[in-house]
Order: C-alpha cells, then sequence, then structure tokens
C-alpha cells in the first residue's frame, strides 16, 4: 500500500506560538518607542499603548476565528484573499510584506542604537546604521543557510528577554517619582491617539501566529489561545514599562534618548541595568527581525500559491531547502529602509509609523473580511473557535472603528507612504495577477440571497481533467430534469483524514485540491452551460465524507464514476462505493466509462424498484449524443403457454416508461424473448455504446444485491455501463 | 506482558537524499509489518507545503523505488520540521512496536540486545522473541556492571531476561548472555556490534550522567555500523 501523497507535519506547540507571538512583540517597540511615545504624549503614552492592545485584542479576536476556520500559512493575506478576492488579497499580501519589511527595518535600527548608545566612544548615525546592516546581514545570511529545530534557542531568548523586563518593571515601581507624571496628558486626546498609531508596531507578533498556522499543532486550541493570551500579556507588560519609563524619568529627558528605557534602568539599577537592558533590547530586536523574515516568506509562499505572486520567488535552494530568493529579495529591502536612516533624522519613528499603518489597514480589512465569511457561510468554513453572540458583530464593528480613527491621526507623510503602498498593491493585481489567480471572493455570496431549489447533481471527481466524460453525463442528467429546478453540479473532492488533525497540515492539501477542481471545473460548466461548484473536504473515510455531503447539498443525484472492478472479500465493488450506495439519500448511478461517446443507451429493464429510474437515465443519458434510447425488455418465453409474450412484455414496458414520465416517441422499445438470456443480452446490447441496468437494493450483508447476472453484464460489455438506483427511504431498512 | 504477535517495524528514511539507500534489510524483514517513512527534513524557514509542492514527485519516486518489489510495505511521505516528532506521531498511528535505525544488512543471523534492567525490559523481550521467532537467528543479551557493582546481580539481570524470552516459546539454545564485569559499556558495545548483524536496544530516558555527559543511545547508534532496532518505550 503506498501513501497517496505526502504528509505535511504541524511542529509548533503552545509554547513555540507564544514565544514567537509574544516574543516578536517584545522587539525594539518597547526598548526604543518609549521616548518617542513621552515626547509625543507625555506619561498619557501608556494609554496610548493600552488603546493599541485593544486594537490588537480586536484584531486577534477576529482573526483566531478564521485561522481556526482555515489553518492554514498566510495569516490576514489568506482571509483577506479568500473573502474579498485577490484585489483585496494583493493589498493586504503587499501591505504585511512591507509592513514586516519596515517592521525589520526599525527592529535592526533599534539593535544599532542600542549597541552605540550605551557605549561611550561609539557615537553618529552612521555607526547605527551600519551596525543596523551588519546584524541584517548576519541574520539573512543564517536564514538563508537554513535552520532546524531553532525553536529551543527562540524560546531561551524570549524567556531571557522577558524576564530582564520583569525585573526593569518590578524594580522600576519603587523609583517612580509621582512628579514626573503630571502634567499627565500634556498633548490631550489627539496626542495620545496619534502616539498609537506610532506605537502599534510594537503588537504586530500576534499576527505572525495566524501567518505560520499550518504549521501550529492542535491549531483549533492553540491559535486562538497563544493570540489572545499575548496580546492581553503583553499590553499589561508595555503599559507598565512605560508608566515605570515615565515616572521614573522626566518626559522631556525621556523624550530625547535614542536608548529611553536604558536609561530609566540606568537610574533604578545603575550600570547593570543599562547592561541588562542592552542586552535584552538587542536579542529582542534579532529575534523579532528573525520572525519577521520567516513570517515574510510564509506570506510570499501563501500569494504564490494563489496565484498573486510569482513562482520564482518561492524556489528553494537545491540544497538548503529555503526560500533563498524571498529571504534575499526580503533582506535587500530591508536594508534599503535601514540605509535611509543616514538621511532621514527620524527614521525610527517613521519606520514604526510605516509599519503600522500597512497592517492596521490589513486588520481593518480582516474584520471585513470575518463579516463576509459569516454571511456567506461557504460549506468548509467550520471554526473551532466562534467569536460568542455578544461579541459578534461587536468586535469586527468596534474593529474597523478603531482602526479608522487610529490611521486618521497618523501624520500625513505616513498616509501617503502608506497609501503608496496600498497602490502598488492594487497596480500589481492589475497588472500580474488578476489574470492568474482562481477564484473570486465570497463577497458576492454574502451578499446576494440563494435562489430557488435546484435540481443537484453530485459527482465525486478524483481528476477533472480525465472525468471530463463523467462531468458531461451529470450535466445532461441535470439539464433534463430542469422541470424540477435549475440544474446544478457540484464537483466533490474528498481527502481522507480529520479535519482538525492536530498533527498535520491538512488544510493545505485541501485548498490545492479545492484549487484544481475550480480550475478545471469552470471550463467544463461553460461548455455545458451548467451552474457548477466544487467542493473539496476532508472526511475520515470517503464514503462517509460523500454520503455526509449529500445529505447536506441536499441533491437529487449521485453520479459516482466506477473503475469496473469489483470488490473482494465481503465488498461488492469496494468499500467506498458500497457504503454510499446503501447509505445515500438520493438517485445514484454507478457509471463506468470507457468511451468518450454515450451514443445511443439501451436500458435493460425488468419490473423491479428500479426500473423507472434506469429507463429515466437511460433517456437522459441519451440527450448527450442527442439520441433516442432503447428500452430492451427481457423474459424467458413462455410464462404462460400458450399467451403472446410479446403484448404484454410491451404493455409492462409502456408502464414503466409512464411511470417514468415519458412519451412513447422519446424512446425505443425493444422486446427480447429467449431461453438463453445469458447469451442473447450480451449479444443484444454489443452494439450500443451505453447500458444502464438496475441495481437492487434488497438486502444481503452489503444491502447491494448484485445478481451475477448483472455483474456479468457489467464486467463484460465493451461500452459504458451505468448501473442504476433509486431514491431509496433508510426508514425502510 | 501478553506477546505483541505481529511485530510492526517503523524503518525512517531521510528522502531528501538524492540516493536513498536501497534498504536490503527490508527484506530481511519479511516476515514483519514494516511501515517505511520518508521524511523530507524542511528547514525552520520554509513552510512544508512549500517545499512539498516542489520536491513531493521526486520523493514519491524515491520512496516507491524503495519500497519497490515489496507490496506488504506501508510506505509514507512526511515533510516535517521536526524528524523526531514525526517518527513518533507515525510510530503510534501504525502502533510500531521498534524503530530501526542506521545500518544495512541483508540478513540478521546472530542479535546483540544490552539491557539495563530497565522498565522498557518487557517490551525489548518480547519484540527479540518475536525478531528470533521470525528470522531464525541467535540473540545475546549483554549486560555490563557498574563500577561499583555486584556481579551476580548481573547475572541474575541477565538470566531472568533468557528466561523470559524462553516463556515465548522461543528455543533456549537460540538465546545466549554476556556479562562484562568492568569496562566502558559504550565501546564494549560497540566493540562486539562488530560480531553481530543488528542490535536491540530499548528507547529510555537517559540518566542524569548521560543528560550531561551524553546520551549514550545516541553515541551508540551514530558509532555502530550494523543496524540498530530501537524499541519504543510507550508506557
Amino acid at each position: 500500500m503506498s501513501s497517496d501523497g505526502g504528509e505535511l507535519e504541524r511542529t509548533l506547540g503552545f509554547l513555540e506560538a507564544m514565544t514567537l507571538g509574544g516574543g516578536t512583540m517584545i522587539g525594539a517597540g518597547i526598548f526604543i518607542l518609549p521616548g518617542i511615545a513621552a515626547r509625543n504624549a507625555g506619561p498619557a503614552s501608556s494609554i496610548s499603548y493600552a488603546i493599541a492592545g485593544l486594537v490588537a485584542l480586536l484584531a486577534a479576536l477576529s482573526l483566531s476565528e478564521l485561522a481556526t476556520g482555515m489553518p492554514i500559512a498566510g495569516g490576514s493575506y489568506h482571509y483577506v484573499n479568500r473573502a474579498l478576492g485577490g484585489l483585496f488579497g494583493a493589498i493586504v499580501g503587499w501591505g504585511m510584506w512591507t509592513g514586516l519589511m519596515f517592521a525589520s527595518a526599525f527592529y535592526m535600527v533599534g539593535f544599532g542604537q542600542y549597541i552605540v548608545g550605551p557605549i561611550p566612544w561609539l557615537d553618529g548615525r552612521h555607526f547605527v546604521i551600519a551596525l543596523g546592516l551588519f546584524g541584517l546581514a548576519l541574520l539573512i545570511g543564517v536564514n538563508y543557510y537554513g535552520t532546524d529545530e531553532s525553536s529551543a534557542l527562540q524560546n531561551v531568548m524570549i524567556g531571557t528577554e522577558t524576564a530582564i523586563v520583569l525585573v526593569f518593571v518590578a524594580v522600576g515601581l519603587f523609583f517612580i517619582d509621582t512628579a514626573n507624571l503630571t502634567p499627565f496628558a500634556p498633548t490631550g486626546p489627539a496626542g495620545i491617539i496619534g502616539t498609537t498609531g506610532i506605537v502599534f508596531v510594537s503588537f504586530l507578533g500576534f499576527e505572525i501566529i495566524a501567518t505560520v498556522a499550518g504549521e501550529i499543532k492542535d491549531p483549533s486550541r492553540t491559535i486562538p489561545l497563544s493570540m489572545i493570551l499575548s496580546v492581553v500579556s503583553v499590553t499589561l507588560l508595555y503599559v507598565l514599562v512605560m508608566l515605570v519609563s515615565t515616572g521614573v524619568v522626566p518626559i522631556d529627558v525621556l523624550g530625547d534618548s535614542p536608548i529611553p528605557v536604558s536609561d530609566v534602568a540606568e537610574v533604578s539599577m545603575g550600570t547593570i541595568g543599562v547592561a541588562g537592558i542592552a542586552f535584552a533590547a538587542i536579542i529582542a530586536a534579532i529575534s523579532s527581525s528573525n520572525s519577521s523574515i520567516l513570517a515574510a516568506s510564509r506570506v510570499i509562499y501563501a500569494m504564490g500559491r494563489d496565484g498573486l505572486m510569482s513562482e520564482w520567488f518561492n524556489e528553494s535552494h537545491d540544497r538548503f531547502y529555503t526560500p533563498h530568493r524571498a529571504i534575499l529579495a526580503t533582506g535587500g529591502v530591508t536594508a534599503l529602509l535601514i540605509l535611509l536612516g543616514l538621511g532621514v533624522e527620524t527614521i525610527i519613528a517613521l519606520l514604526a509609523e510605516a509599519a503600522s499603518f500597512s497592517f492596521l489597514v490589513a486588520y481593518l480589512l480582516v474584520h471585513v473580511s470575518l463579516v463576509v465569511f459569516r454571511r456567506a457561510d461557504p460549506d468548509e468554513y467550520e471554526p473551532t473557535f466562534e467569536l460568542p453572540g455578544a461579541l459578534y458583530p461587536l468586535v469586527p464593528i468596534l474593529g474597523v472603528l478603531l482602526t479608522v480613527v487610529v490611521i486618521s491621526q497618523m501624520a500625513t507623510i505616513i498616509i501617503v507612504i502608506g497609501s503608496g503602498i496600498i497602490g502598488l498593491g492594487i497596480v500589481w493585481y492589475v497588472t500580474y495577477a488578476r489574470t492568474r489567480t482562481v477564484g473570486s471572493g465570497l463577497f458576492r455570496d454574502a451578499i446576494t440571497s440563494a435562489p430557488g431549489e435546484p435540481y443537484r447533481v453530485i459527482v465525486p471527481i478524483a481528476n477533472p481533467e480525465t472525468q471530463h466524460g463523467l462531468l458531461r453525463l451529470a450535466a445532461a442528467t441535470a439539464h433534463a430534469n430542469e422541470a424540477d429546478g435549475t440544474p446544478e453540479l457540484v464537483a466533490i473532492n474528498v481527502l481522507e483524514g480529520t479535519r482538525d488533525a492536530p498533527n498535520q497540515n491538512i488544510e493545505s492539501k485541501r485548498l490545492e485540491h479545492q484549487r484544481d477542481l475550480l480550475q478545471n471545473a469552470h471550463v467544463i460548466a461553460e461548455e455545458m452551460d451548467v451552474e457548477l461548484r466544487t467542493r473539496a473536504i476532508v472526511a475520515p473515510e470517503i464514503s462517509t465524507g460523500l454520503v455526509e455531503a449529500i445529505a447536506d447539498e441536499d441533491a437529487d443525484q449521485l453520479l459516482i464514476g466506477w473503475d469496473g472492478v469489483l470488490g473482494e472479500g465481503a465488498y461488492t465493488f469496494g468499500h467506498t462505493i458500497d457504503p454510499v450506495i446503501t447509505r445515500a439519500q438520493c438517485d445514484v448511478s454507478l457509471v463506468k466509462l470507457v468511451e468518450e461517446s454515450i451514443g445511443t443507451p439501451v436500458a435493460l429493464v425488468a419490473p423491479g424498484e428500479n426500473a423507472e429510474t434506469v429507463v429515466r437515465r437511460a433517456f437522459e443519458f441519451a440527450s448527450v449524443d442527442d439520441t433516442v434510447p432503447t428500452f430492451l425488455y427481457v423474459q424467458p418465453p413462455a410464462a404462460h403457454p400458450g399467451g403472446d409474450t410479446g403484448t404484454a412484455g410491451r404493455e409492462i414496458l409502456g408502464d414503466i416508461a409512464e411511470a417514468a414520465g415519458l412519451e412513447p416517441d422519446e424512446y425505443d422499445a425493444e422486446l427480447l424473448v429467449s431461453d438463453d438470456i445469458e447469451t442473447a443480452i450480451p449479444a443484444a446490447i454489443d452494439a450500443y455504446d451505453t447500458v444502464c441496468i438496475g441495481l437492487s437494493h434488497r438486502t444481503d450483508s452489503t444491502g447491494i444485491l448484485y445478481g451475477a447476472f448483472t455483474e456479468q453484464i457489467a464486467l463484460n460489455a465493451t461500452g459504458n455501463v451505468a448501473l442504476v438506483r433509486g431514491t431509496v427511504d433508510i426508514s425502510d431498512r | 506482558m501478553p506477546p505483541i504477535g505481529e511485530l510492526t517495524i517503523l524503518i525512517p528514511v531521510d528522502i531528501s537524499d538524492p540516493e536513498p539507500p536501497p534498504l536490503d534489510v527490508l527484506d530481511v524483514l519479511r516476515p514483519f509489518e514494516v511501515v517505511l517513512l520518508g521524511y523530507f527534513p524542511v528547514p525552520d524557514q520554509a513552510e512544508p507545503a512549500l517545499i512539498k509542492h516542489e520536491y513531493e514527485a521526486d520523493a514519491q519516486t524515491r520512496l516507491d523505488a524503495i519500497a519497490e518489489g515489496r507490496p506488504d510495505v506501508t510506505d509514507i511521505l512526511v515533510f516535517t520540521h521536526d524528524r523526531g516528532a514525526t517518527i513518533d506521531r507515525v510510530a503510534d498511528q501504525y502502533d510500531c512496536e521498534a524503530v530501526l535505525t542506521a545500518g544495512d544488512t541483508d540478513h540478521i543471523e546472530s542479535i546483540l540486545v544490552p539491557i539495563r534492567g530497565d522498565v522498557n525490559i518487557e517490551r525489548i523481550v518480547s519484540v527479540v522473541a518475536e525478531l528470533v521467532r521470525g528470522s531464525r537467528a541467535t540473540a545475546t543479551f549483554f549486560h555490563s556492571i557498574d563500577e561499583d557493582g555486584d556481579p551476580s546481580q548481573g547475572e541474575y539481570l541477565l538470566r531472568g531476561t533468557v528466561e523470559r524470552v524462553t516463556e515465548y516459546g522461543i528455543d533456549a539454545d537460540r538465546i545466549d548472555w554476556q556479562l562484562a564485569e568492568e569496562g566502558d559499556p559504550y565501546s564494549d558495545i560497540v566493540a562486539l556490534g562488530e560480531q553481530y548483524d543488528i542490535i536491540v536496544l530499548g528507547e529510555t530516558e537517559p540518566s542524569l550522567r548521560e543528560r550531561i555527559i551524553g546520551d549514550m543511545l545516541s553515541r551508540i547508534i551514530d558509532d555502530i555500523e550494523i543496524p540498530a532496532l530501537i524499541v519504543r518505550d510507550i508506557e
């Protein structure tokens, strides 16, 4: 037995998610920005951090629900892309990538500042920039070469820096001089909100948990727990750090310092404090920058997966298996951004605010996406973490409002730069991506209401290219039943697996299958003039998945392909097909297609439960090639000696056809009287391209009475074979 | 402990290697259930789905080539950041009692089983019993005494273990034991290994000393040339 494609292991547990989220957040944001924050809002800057934390929390809540519904790489980008389509997907994708690069540059300049600051003989901004570039080069080098299982090191680094910050806060509390805390808000509410925009970059980390969602173990629990916990705990930490900083050192001194927290530590803990903070700041900058680089390559991968980014970027290195091009590109642009610092005085504030802007826009769209998903309610959207009734739609609405308010208070230059980035995304979409993406967003589904009851045919498809014939047949059947409803086909692909497998990334495979289906299906749907939907679902067994889908979709018919091989042992057809035939609550047609053309079908008619359906199917299949079906009634001679078996036979045929809703001119009736039906029938049907026979559903152990005779015909017929049964009322069993 | 019955062995192979070993040992292990795990190590920097997209076809071909002609072998392909976690997961999923690592061989006639009197001894014993039963090989249990240990204790442990194996219906003259009263167990085992075809080791928690000095199990596996069958400690 061989595997059907590779599995993807999930390897990041709760601790790793927390250090990824929380650890990235405790980056340069908390070590550098207090100076700028103090200058812009005074001691009330702690409120700025609190508001930023609230915005982050709202985003984390919406993201948590979306992420558990689609635990796959890409984070905000992926959900916006699916909800709102390629244009907004491109905007958010580019916004995230550039945002992460701005953030990375910000971290590395901070890194430079914290080395230069404490060392007296090292002075001047060119040193800062040079060190920042040097640190970046090291990081890019390490990431280019690739690391294995670096999460242990990451955990240690984050643990250390967090411990140092906690000590800083604890000691600092004793050194607070309340005189420094008044006036509390010298720049008023406008200043506070404006500062929120700058410091928001300090909250970027939680997003990364969603960006690497495809690698998180037990995503249903881990993602919401780690995202929300990390935002809440880090917000508390920030508020305390700001209160301590503005309390210990007067804001004008704080505002001028490039290493504000270090200066505070000098007052409260002397040189040891300075060394400790500098050390913490340096590891924080490195680890946060590293996470941003990793996240950026995931975003680029996700965009490439959806056709929004060139595959060239995603090619991995032959030996190292790292996405080296994406890493180099990310590093290159980040380096340029750092270099800007040579010319721009306020580079740090600029980088921080620009990163914040990109992500605020992204989160705004995430909130909108959540609403779209809730309203469109696509079948595959089954989040394990759902916003409770009280929080929806409060959270997305509040989220959108707050982000708009914060953005509105940002510096003009930032809004210009940020809009430029959005423009870049739009241009990219229009020129490159529009023709390459598959599938539009759910927006249409969210705002339109469901049409009237369709006549729905379900077709399980493994490979749309080879199952063209099956779909054509299904389309013909659906069209023929137009009187019962708009013809609709649902092509379904079932992946075996557990939806919430804690250790495997099944979602990625499911998405791939979905994409393949969609791509091939569009062409077919247009050609056959039928509504076609596609669904890729995951179920523990293929048969279970199909039976559930049939019930879910309230299907009228199931058309399933058969390779003509019988099952072994207790199975009639096989472990997948048998349960479907017994349990599907609709008409079932099991079709063996050996020729492209359906031609003229012949229906083998015998009195029984399925006769009507057999006859009906033959008629529907005939419409593919526009032929007239033949209904063949077979019987041994002289059941009643002296009776005219011919007339009786034709009468029975006529009755069955009438019951199936067919006029006498819509079919050809044939009678075959023979006492050796075993040889007579195969000879009679040989002339036809397709034969339809009924499957009985009287029970044996499998519930399928499949006589040796039917078997012989099915296996030996030279043309196409359709085994048909009508809808069974399961309550009969 | 009840007999295990069908012995299921997991064989992990690094499938990113363009020329993975032919694994003749697969033929030798025919009497047993074999799960062949082709793992593709993915660096932290890459999303596993990305690597899978690029290399799945090649990896699957290599895996199929190894499994060719051996239809009873279950083969699985996994793209993973963490080899150890994947081995544990797959072993649990397929109820594998032991994991085969390192080295290749085309015959199993003599089996070396170093033991320490661990909790895992029952599992080791039942795996060895199945191995002997299915391969017609002979097995030798080896124990090395600590510097201030008691030789009679060591002998008691070894004799007892041999007896436990015979309880599984294995002929007593297929089992042997050897006691080392002095010397470094690690180098003894590696040296002894040269005379055997396969070594069976119990997976156990390393002792405190080992955590500091280095996991002896890994050192043995690294330096020994014969295949090592590691019996999992599931309880």
